[in-house]
């Protein structure tokens, strides 16, 4: 089962004792196979709205940052209760926020 | 507390290789280090939903687990060797965040190449790495590979008794093992990718957990090529799970499949995988080879631009390590493909004299599309036919007939018309029949119905009979080669049995013990049960059988003999004495009976004791029909 684990942006920069840490924290998830694809997303999003024939392009950024997604991950693991624990890990290491984790359908 | 237990069985799921190999390595014994990691599991169970998921759930379970195992050593005489090893349960708490590096990496390694050791069958380092070191249930085990529960217990137990003697460290040249466990992956990997048996031809968890072990053992052994190269093939492989199958189930052959619906976040993390290979310098070994190939058909957009050059070079290398009937004939189809149908048929006609491909339909199958590609429609309709008779798939039959009956027939006789019609001979008695039918039952096959009774030729017929009978007696090949024989002569056909030699019949018998051995045989000190069997084997000349299945009701002490269907057995005094020791006044039961209960003495046990007592004659020991005269 494959799940996409979405963070939101916080505003706080992050110090480099976290990123050693989440870098650690990346390696060992992808080298135990779980982790299939990571990444971190610019916060100045593109918005398209159709309406009808119509199509709107509009430049970000969301009115409220803690709403946007700041980075994902894609895991492979054979239940709910696996993302749920490596997100838990996850918060552990960034610290106040808030995670979403959805199944991606399909193999 | 269900979500306590779920989220305890995450953390195993996630943490167990790192948690047993790291208590393996204190305690040296796979076996125990399970045991003392299920007890912290218990605690975990009990602890957590009140105090919570700790920061570090595995090094948690590991400092409770060593609590326990410090328990354990002192009440064992094993604690003086081991206790170097071992943090002080009072230093214990403080420690978790020491072991966070390397130690772990190491302890992961040395468990995986501990379930996979060489020492184990295949299907016990299987389960014991899938429950040890992927985290599964037995249940989960069962499930995944379609037998019970209790079956997989009892190849975890199995396994883990034979690993209590194993050093649990890694050799310094530890290739061999890596490769072993590499094995173990791709089993795995195949069971579930390939599935044999079941309702589905893909089973993903198993699938799932090849590739997790595979990406787990190439981050433990980052300087093995083969470990990226399985990684890369089996993410490759994974990559087109989706359309390997069409909407009913059914099988997509790979230039059929629509490519669209390849995931190409498993193609990308194979070619990744394969660089990483690559970029270790070393020549490729067979994984890499295979990931190769795999890559290049990932890498075409369509069925067409498949770099066919590429892969029959690559294929050339594979088939040069790995000389497998399977690779080679592979190697035929990316050869006729790249080079012309030509060079493919020449190689494939080489595979025919192989017996593993004898009843393998793909082989007739790649040779009808390379002769029907050579503008030869008439053979390769023979083959499709004949790739038809001996596939299992009902599906695949009826396609291969398809493609068949698309070609022309050729106008002559056929060799399934002429042996139907040979065999509706109303001349011959039944045995008679039934034996030439089985001949040439076995010549059709090798054959094909449709091929031409006239353009069979000596040769063909001889490499049929090397294939199918080259192990068998004298007498069997002797009479399939009658059999033809009466079946050409009646077809008026040329003796096609000219290229096939008579084997000269010969009844070996093995020569009787001599005297002197015989005599010998009395003066060893057995038990009288095995001197009265062996005495009577000796002077009745019985079968042993025979003579193991005697009731103390069909003896006749007095006249020496015991009636056994319409015959008789019978001894002489030497025997008679021996008996009369034996039965000391019995009346009922088996005259040879087990050392336990009143069971009787089974042939085997009585042919291993003979074994046994006689090695002082021949180191080898002899059998009982030795004493046969």
């Amino acid at each position: 089962m494959r799940f996409l684990m979405m963070s939101m942006a916080d505003d706080s920069t992050p110090d480099e004792a976290l990123m050693v840490e989440m870098g650690r924290f990346v390696e060992e998830l992808s080298a135990a196979g779980v982790l299939l694809a990571t990444g971190g997303l610019d916060p100045a999003a593109i918005e398209v709205r159709s309406v009808g024939d119509e199509i709107t392009v509009t430049d970000g950024p969301f009115t409220e940052a803690k709403e946007a997604v700041g980075g994902f991950a894609l895991v492979e693991v054979g239940s709910v209760a696996e993302a749920v624990e490596l997100t838990r890990r996850f918060r552990r290491i960034v610290g106040d926020g808030k995670s979403v984790i959805q199944q991606v359908f399909g193999p | 507390m269900t979500d306590a237990r779920r989220a305890v069985e995450a953390v195993w799921r996630l943490e167990s290789a790192a948690v047993v190999g790291a208590l393996t390595r204190v305690v040296r014994d796979v076996g125990l280090a399970e045991e003392l990691a299920q007890d912290a599991l218990v605690a975990a169970l009990a602890q957590w939903p009140r105090a919570g998921v700790p920061d570090n759930p595995a090094a948690w379970l590991v400092t409770t687990a060593k609590r326990r195992a410090v328990d354990h050593l002192r009440r064992s005489q094993r604690f003086e060797r081991a206790k170097e090893h071992l943090v002080r349960p009072d230093q214990v708490a403080g420690s978790d965040q020491d072991e966070r590096d390397g130690p772990e990496q190491d302890d992961a390694l040395r468990l995986v190449l501990l379930t996979c050791h060489p020492v184990l069958p295949t299907e016990q380092r299987v389960a014991l790495t899938l429950r040890l070191a992927a985290g599964l249930s037995t249940a989960e085990i069962a499930r995944a590979f379609l037998t019970t529960e209790q079956r997989v217990a009892q190849r975890v137990a199995a396994a883990k008794e034979a690993l209590a003697g194993v050093p649990v460290e890694v050799p310094r040249d530890a290739s061999d093992r890596v490769a072993a466990a590499l094995e173990v992956v791709y089993l795995t990997f195949n069971e579930g990718y390939s599935a044999t048996a079941g309702d589905d031809l893909v089973r993903l968890d198993l699938v799932r957990e090849a590739l997790r072990l595979g990406r787990l053992l190439a981050a433990l052994a980052p300087r093995e090529p083969e470990a990226h190269g399985l990684v890369a093939l089996m993410e490759v492989q994974a990559s087109r799970s989706a359309a390997r199958t069409d909407a009913t189930g059914a099988p997509v052959a790979l230039h059929e499949q629509n490519r669209g619906r390849w995931d190409r976040l498993l193609i990308r993390r194979g070619f990744a995988a394969l660089l990483r290979a690559r970029d270790l310098g070393r020549p490729p070994g067979p994984y890499v080879l295979q990931a190769a190939i795999a890559v290049c058909h990932a890498q075409a957009a369509t069925a067409e631009d498949t770099d066919w050059a590429r892969i029959a070079g690559l294929y050339d290398a594979l088939a040069r390590l790995l000389p497998t009937p399977v690779v080679r004939l592979n190697q035929a189809v990316a050869v006729g493909m790249a080079r012309g149908p030509a060079a493919g048929l020449d190689l494939v006609d080489r595979l025919r004299a192989e017996p593993s491909l004898r009843d393998y339909h793909p082989l007739p199958v790649v040779r009808a599309d390379l002769l029907a590609r050579l503008d030869r429609p008439a053979e390769a309709r023979v083959e499709f036919e004949r790739a038809a008779a001996l596939t299992d798939n009902a599906a695949e039959r009826e396609f291969l007939l398809r493609r068949a009956a698309d070609l022309p027939a050729q106008d002559r006789p056929t060799l399934g018309a002429s042996a139907e019609a040979f065999l509706a001979r109303t001349d011959l008695d039944p045995t008679t029949l039934r034996s030439y039918g089985q001949t040439l039952g076995r010549v059709r096959r090798a054959l094909g119905d449709a091929h031409a009774v006239d353009a069979i030729t000596a040769g063909d017929l001889a490499r049929v009979f090397d294939l199918a009978w080259s192990g068998a007696a004298a007498k069997t090949w002797n009479r399939h080669r009658s059999a033809v024989r009466t079946f050409c002569a009646w077809a008026r056909l040329p003796d096609l049995a000219a290229d096939i030699d008579r084997r000269p019949e010969t009844r070996h018998r093995v020569p009787p013990l001599p005297p002197e051995q015989v005599a010998l045989l009395w003066t060893l000190d057995v038990p009288v049960r095995e001197l009265a069997l062996w005495r009577m084997l000796h002077e009745s000349g019985a079968p042993v059988r025979t003579v193991l299945a005697l009731d103390v009701e069909q003896l006749d002490l007095d006249d020496r003999r015991a009636r056994v269907g319409a015959g008789w057995v019978s001894w002489r005094a030497a025997t008679a004495r021996l008996l009369a020791e034996l039965l000391a006044g019995r009346e009922t039961g088996p005259v040879f009976r087990s050392r336990r209960g009143a069971g009787r003495l089974s042939y085997e046990r009585a042919e291993s004791l003979f074994k046994q007592a006689t090695k002082a004659l021949d180191p080898a020991g002899l059998t009982l029909g030795l004493l046969r005269r």
